[in-house]
């Protein structure tokens, strides 16, 4: 029985939808079987309507989420734990050293040459997006990329800012040297600490 | 509902042990046991998943009556994996059952 509007084909249309997550072979393949299931049913039960055999099929929403579990998207579950039907897709995942090592490496290439005005315009920048991940990452809580982001970037730069503008530092280039270097120790304690605390 | 997923596959498995079925008799024999407690169409990705862990292989069979269908039997290392459960589940049920039944009143003790 075909009607216009053919509810069978509409149904596994709902399904390659709602499973567009999953990589094409594996959605083909559980289409194929869905479809499979659908008719051999009907052939065993002629007297079923098509609403009453995808009624009983479920959810295409549910259908897929369990697809997408199966498949490890979305889980990182063992063959016990896979369950988060219908979870939401995690953020891309940058490895947690990315922003950690983004914040802290190029402000020891900015120690190590002190005068180069392209170089100190390149480690803002690099150390920026150093940031960025960090705040995006999944790795951390909100508190810890806010503390993160203050100690690493916002007090560093307040602190620069300051020593540049004013005048209560001291002049000449061996406090200057001191000041990074204790900024630099300041980075590498709070990226150690964001690393041991980072989400597993 | 983890601890049943987990326990489905092995009873999807475990359907095969004696003979290969068809994809719609395994979800009519989950559903009529009871261990099945979501929709039929569930069963699918899970018997996508053992096809692919090599737990069970597939062969389409022609069949008197309607489509081919396509059928379902254990590999050797899905009939392993069933047997190391089957060896494992008893010991299993039994510590959680002795977690969950209360502590029965000490001999002597008016009831």
């Amino acid at each position: 029985m075909k009607t216009p509007a053919d509810p069978v084909r509409d149904y596994l249309s709902a399904v390659e939808r709602e499973a567009s997550a999953l990589p094409a072979d594996r959605r083909q393949e559980l289409l194929a079987d869905l479809a499979e299931h659908i008719e051999v049913t009907r052939a065993e039960h002629p007297d079923a309507g098509p609403g009453e055999v995808l009624a009983r099929l479920g959810d295409p929403r549910t259908i897929a989420g369990t697809a997408l579990a199966e498949a490890g998207i979305g889980t990182g579950g063992a063959a016990w734990g896979r369950d988060h039907v219908g979870a939401p897709a995690p953020r891309a995942k940058v490895h947690p050293s990315v922003p950690l090592l983004l914040i802290t490496l190029p402000f020891l290439l900015a120690t190590v040459v002190p005068d180069a005005p392209a170089l100190q315009l390149c480690v803002g920048t690099l150390r920026i997006i150093g940031a960025v991940f960090l705040c995006t990452s999944v790795f951390w809580t909100p508190v810890q990329k806010t503390v993160g982001v203050l100690l690493t970037l916002v007090l560093p730069t307040t602190a620069n800012i300051i020593w540049e503008a004013t005048t209560i530092a001291p002049a000449g280039d061996e406090p200057a040297l001191v000041a990074n270097l204790v900024t630099l120790a300041l980075l590498a304690a709070t990226s150690t600490w964001l690393w041991r605390s980072r989400r597993a | 509902m983890q601890l049943r997923k987990g326990v489905l596959e092995y009873c999807v498995l475990a359907l095969m042990r004696d003979r290969s079925r068809y994809g719609v008799e395994l979800v009519h024999a989950l559903e009529e046991s009871g261990v099945l407690a979501t929709s039929q169409g569930t069963v699918y990705p899970l018997l996508s998943r053992l096809r692919r862990d090599d737990l069970v292989t597939t062969t389409w069979q022609e069949s008197t009556s309607g489509p081919p269908r396509r059928y379902y039997a254990l590999t050797d290392g899905g009939r392993a994996a069933l047997d190391e459960f089957t060896r494992v589940w008893p010991a299993f049920r039994d510590t959680v059952d002795a977690f969950l039944t209360p502590p029965t009143a000490p001999p002597g003790d008016p009831a």
